[in-house]
């Protein structure tokens, strides 16, 4: 099964489910991408690259999600 | 003058936003003799302010640059402070900033916390970023905490309590998550930039 790390936890993906790209796994988490910085194994992804960068089994993912206040 | 206290003096960090956040950090920041913030922010003090950020009623109507470079002159004015009246972005961040060792993301909206960050990390290649998701409502200090994303990255907050769903920022837990702030960059200046 084709799995990603996200923020430390390993996460499986059942056949034919797994994202094709980084924009894909936000939808599939309901986040929005205007909140979200994003690093792929240890790489920051820009905002508007989201939707070109494609995923890959057992890739690295740190995903930051903004809430306001300040 | 001792090393901590010299690794200050040589200093500079930027606040991006002289609200809730940048004033209490700005504020601490001066009484630890940092040796220069650049201050940037477009607005101006509303009375509305005053139950959180480090202003005053006499202060209300003029511009939250002039009024923070006036209150760190009469609490430290050996602190170097340069400010910028100016609605930051990605185009202007890296220049407002570029002599910044540490940037304070002190921003109110999601969107804009997203965008400095993602400009600091890949439209800079030194500074290092510190900043917070997630420190509305009250109570619950302890779940506001500092983590290290990644070498440039530092991230404060609980990630969870938006003004959105929290419905109201207060001043005390505000002040947690600023000095949190002001704390990982003492730490960070005394610790890992080497100058």
């Amino acid at each position: 099964m084709d799995t990603l790390k996200i923020n430390g936890q390993e996460k499986q993906f059942p056949t034919g489910k797994f994202p094709v790209t980084l924009a894909d796994l936000l939808g599939q988490l309901g986040v929005e991408a205007a909140t979200v910085v994003a690093e792929l194994d240890g790489q920051i992804i820009e905002r508007e690259k989201f939707a070109q960068t494609e995923l890959h089994s057992e890739q690295n993912i740190e995903l930051v999600r903004f809430v306001p206040g300040g | 003058m001792d090393l901590i206290s010299e690794k200050m003096r040589c200093s500079v960090v930027g606040i991006a936003g002289l609200g809730g956040l940048g004033s209490n950090v700005a504020i601490a920041l001066a009484r630890a003799d940092i040796g220069r913030l650049i201050v940037a922010d477009f607005d101006k003090v509303e009375k509305g302010n005053l139950n959180r950020q480090q202003y005053f009623i006499d202060q209300i109507g003029k511009s939250k640059v002039d009024c923070m470079i006036e209150n760190i002159g009469r609490i430290n004015p050996d602190v170097r402070v340069e400010g910028h009246q100016v609605k930051l972005s990605a185009d202007n961040i890296p220049s407002v900033f570029a002599d910044a060792d540490v940037i304070a993301e002190c921003f109110d909206l999601a969107r804009e916390k997203q965008m400095i960050v993602e400009t600091v990390l890949t439209k800079m290649q030194r500074a290092i970023i510190v900043s917070v998701s997630g420190l509305a409502g009250y109570g619950k200090s302890n779940e506001i905490q500092t983590r290290r994303i990644s070498p440039r990255f530092i991230l404060i907050g609980d990630g969870q309590s938006g003004v959105d769903t929290c419905k109201i920022l207060t001043a005390p837990r505000v002040a947690v998550a600023a000095a949190h702030q002001a704390n990982a960059i003492v730490e960070l200046i005394v610790e890992k930039i080497v100058k």
